[in-house]
């Protein structure tokens, strides 16, 4: 036994970014309105949404919005009874968006802080599927300076230069055994950068047609010196060791928008979206551990996304001078291949339901109340790298309220 | 107009939060035409629940025929009950702990409290003679179970320790066929090959003789036609492969040669030299070692000659340290020959299969579940207890899915699985050794 290697297997840690954690909650107005939206409304979430059409505001003005994003999931592995969930945890996805340059002028200038991509997901140290995942946690914050121009009266053009801070915090059991039958677990955190673009044209006719192009680029995130902590009994710990660091990159994929605004009456208009998103940048996920020991080796995880898309739809009804009303809904393709299904976003092709409203105490000011509801098709789906296998199930709901001052 | 879009705007987000929660039911568990409420399980140590040399209450708690029976308590399973130790008796038998890894070796101590023994001389266990379910004996071999005397005093205390003192004569075959079972499971039969294997092919006693495959054959055929005498319902599991456990695989002739190297001998030592049936010769890669025989400090100990033990062909590595290739050899054959006459049993008797065998030779290479690895490697493996031969609770849970997947398969029954991540690998140290 004198020269018995011991070495452990350390369960790949795996992360990733999929449709589920891109959140389009950027304004509460689109988010009313199905997340459509983007050729429709003339305002500073046009940063976000359509870069062309900033230019086209008379005005200038400053909103926040936040979001409480509740993503449930549940899930059952073939052949058992019993079903998990996931915690009760609460992501805030949040936007400020702010508007200047001179009124009725042919530019206008803005700034965007917003968080695109993001969620949270907590299974716990007790479910069936531990060894691949017990939490993630990520957020995207992108701040986007943008300029934009009117060409003509009715056409115009926007761009703006995304800057992108990550975070991650991830944690999955470790298989070593305390003397009390529990698991290790290892947490790894980081927070990385990334740059991308967003540009995009806006044309609208007299007759309050309008039809908005935007492309969002990818931003590939890269994250150095991320925390890697490894909870083992301690005689293991020096496989595992202590202040190690890893890296890893995160492509977050581009989206062709395409949207289109038309009255349906007078006091009833309407506006749909389409995108496509190009996720089929996102192959495999690789985590390089500074240090390596035999058992703590670098991690390779195959994702293989595919392009994906949405079409939504949403109509506004103008109740009164000071109150607007929005219903809208969608449908959004997986980019998961169903042999890539993780517990981290345990997606599927969804449908999406929204509602929202606006009241404007005064000229000035306006509050909009969204809420949008996701549900993702259920799936039943045997992962080829844990070869966990079994149902997801998931709904989302996210209630949201921003408000705005204008001047 | 207002007032509907309100109305639909606050129905949309009573629907969202009512469906908050997503349910799933996918599985309905459900019986057959099975009848649980009586479930035996015939067997051995495994089926007993030993693990780490020893049988323990924690052990017992997790042996796999008590995860099947959990489960089929939704299936109508009745109350299945256990030998279990007392806590003040928890650790039973005894059995080995690890107490440090120096140097990624580890070593291992014996538990020697709270032992459940009524007498020393001869080893004799607190008797437990309540109705049970659980019947596996450890050491139990398809030889014994026809025998009388075995759970006498002078037998298997596993076995003496479960008969009332009036039966001590009984057989196991006569104890384990006569409780009104409705179903059964039934894994007899690994030690008549293993006691002779993991005594490096040498018979003293017993215990290591290696039954004839017509002798199991016959034995196998009486015992399963007398458990399905009033048309019981059962499940048979295969023997395992020997060279499927770290036992056998986790001492070898390269780590054995590493470790005398490191203690810088005049010349490169390049040759452990084994005692076989046909003379001493060189070990091969192809020769296994017993995992005790890493803890007995003999290789290299100079005998009155003052020849090194196992580094010369005078003074080579006894035969009951090595399972060498042609005993290997032997064994395997032996155990295929049980296997196929253990597959014929169930297949003419209308009797679910679990292919132990064939799940363990799988492990070997490693398996991932449910993104936990899982191998035949010693300790890392998570399978396979520290004993190297019996399982981890890890190992029962697997253990427990391949019997409930083969009663599913064969009967069409709908037995749920068991969630194999609540369960541990191998206890680590939390302290530093160094």
């Amino acid at each position: 036994m004198k020269k018995l290697l011991f070495s452990i297997l350390c369960a790949s840690p795996s992360l990733l970014f999929a449709q589920g954690s891109q959140v389009n909650l950027q304004s509460p107005k689109a988010v009313g309105m199905g997340g459509a939206g983007s050729a429709y409304f003339l305002d500073e979430s046009s940063i976000f949404y359509s870069p062309g059409a900033l230019a086209k505001m008379d005005h200038n003005a400053i909103s926040i919005a936040g979001n409480a994003v509740m993503y449930k999931s549940a899930f059952q592995e073939v052949g058992s009874t019993v079903v998990y969930h996931t915690r009760n945890q609460i992501s805030p996805p949040f936007s400020l968006f702010a508007a200047f340059g001179p009124k009725n002028s042919w530019w206008k200038a803005g700034i965007g802080v917003y968080t695109p991509y993001g969620g949270a997901v907590d299974w716990g140290k007790d479910w069936v599927g531990k060894f691949s995942l017990v939490s993630l946690s990520l957020r995207a914050i992108y701040i986007q300076p943008t300029l934009s121009f009117k060409l003509t009266e009715n056409f115009s053009v926007g761009g703006g230069f995304v800057y992108n801070i990550g975070t991650v915090d991830l944690e999955n059991s470790v298989p070593v055994f305390y003397p009390d039958g529990h698991a290790g677990l290892a947490t790894l955190k980081g927070t990385g950068t990334g740059t991308g673009y967003n540009v995009g044209i806006h044309y609208n006719l007299e007759d309050e047609f309008a039809i908005s192009v935007s492309y969002r680029s990818k931003v590939v995130t890269k994250l150095k010196n991320g925390d890697a902590t490894f909870d083992v009994p301690e005689s293991v710990a020096s496989n595992f060791p202590a202040g190690n660091k890893f890296s890893a990159e995160l492509p977050l994929p581009s989206t062709f928008a395409v949207g289109m605004a038309f009255p349906i009456s007078e006091k009833l208009k309407m506006a749909v979206d389409a995108t496509v998103i190009n996720y089929d940048i996102y192959k495999e996920l690789n985590f390089d551990y500074k240090e390596n020991t035999p058992v703590l080796q670098d991690t390779r995880s195959p994702k293989n996304y595919t392009k994906a898309g949405s079409i939504k739809a949403g109509i506004e009804y103008l109740a009164s001078e000071k109150v607007q009303l929005r219903v809208g809904g969608g449908y959004i393709a997986t980019p998961v291949a169903k042999d890539y299904v993780y517990p981290e976003t345990p997606d599927n092709n969804r449908y999406l339901i929204s509602g929202g409203f606006t009241v404007k105490p005064s000229s000035k000011f306006d509050i909009t109340g969204s809420f949008a509801y996701q549900r993702i098709i259920a799936r039943q789906a045997t992962n080829v790298d844990s070869h966990l296998s079994g149902t997801y199930k998931t709904n989302i709901f996210a209630p949201g309220i921003g408000v705005s001052y204008k001047w | 107009m207002k007032k509907n879009k309100l109305y639909i705007v606050a129905a949309l987000a009573l629907l969202a939060i009512a469906s908050c929660k997503p349910s799933l039911d996918e599985y309905t568990p459900s019986a057959g035409s099975l009848n649980f409420s009586k479930y035996v399980a015939i067997g051995n140590s495994l089926t007993a629940g030993y693990a780490d040399g020893g049988l323990y209450l924690e052990g017992q708690k997790v042996a796999y025929p008590n995860l099947i029976a959990e489960q089929l308590k939704q299936v109508g399973g009745g109350e299945f009950k256990s030998p279990f130790f007392s806590e003040d008796q928890a650790n039973g038998s005894g059995y080995i702990t690890l107490t440090a890894l120096v140097n990624g070796q580890p070593v291992t101590a014996q538990v020697t409290d709270k032992l459940a023994y009524r007498s020393a001389s001869p080893k004799l266990l607190t008797k437990y003679t309540d109705p049970i379910n659980n019947l596996g004996v450890p050491g139990m071999r398809m030889d014994m179970a026809f025998a009388a005397g075995v759970g006498s005093q002078a037998g298997n205390m596993y076995f003496e320790r479960l008969l009332p003192d009036a039966d001590a004569m009984k057989t196991y075959f006569a104890y384990s066929t006569t409780q009104n079972h409705t179903f059964f499971s039934f894994a007899l039969g690994n030690n008549d090959a293993l006691g002779w294997a993991t005594n490096g092919g040498v018979e003293d006693g017993p215990t290591s003789k290696l039954t004839s495959t017509a002798l199991f054959t016959s034995l196998l055929g009486n015992y399963v036609t007398t458990l399905t005498a009033g048309g019981q319902k059962g499940v048979l599991a295969t023997i395992p492969d020997v060279t499927a456990t770290p036992y056998f695989t986790t001492v070898t002739r390269a780590v054995l040669l590493a470790a005398v190297n490191a203690t810088n001998p005049p010349t490169p030592v390049t040759n452990i030299y084994i005692a076989t049936k046909s003379g001493p010769r060189a070990a091969t890669d192809q020769d296994y070692f017993v995992l005790p025989f890493s803890s007995t400090g003999l290789l290299g100990k100079p005998n009155a000659a003052q020849i090194p033990y196992g580094l010369h062909p005078l003074n080579p590595v006894e035969d009951k340290y090595v399972l060498d290739v042609s005993e290997t050899a032997t064994v395997v054959q032996r155990i295929n020959e049980y296997n196929a006459a253990i597959k014929a049993a169930a297949s003419s008797k209308g009797l679910a299969l679990a292919d132990v065998h064939e799940f363990l030779n799988n492990v070997k290479g490693g398996v991932r579940i449910n993104g936990l690895a899982v191998s035949a490697k010693y300790i890392t493996g998570n399978a396979f207890s520290l004993d190297g031969i019996h399982l981890t609770p890890i190992g029962n849970a697997l253990m427990a899915n391949i019997f409930i997947s083969a009663i599913n398969s064969k009967y069409g029954s709908k037995i749920p699985q068991v969630d194999v991540a609540k369960y541990r690998g191998v206890k680590l140290p939390d302290t530093v050794t160094k």
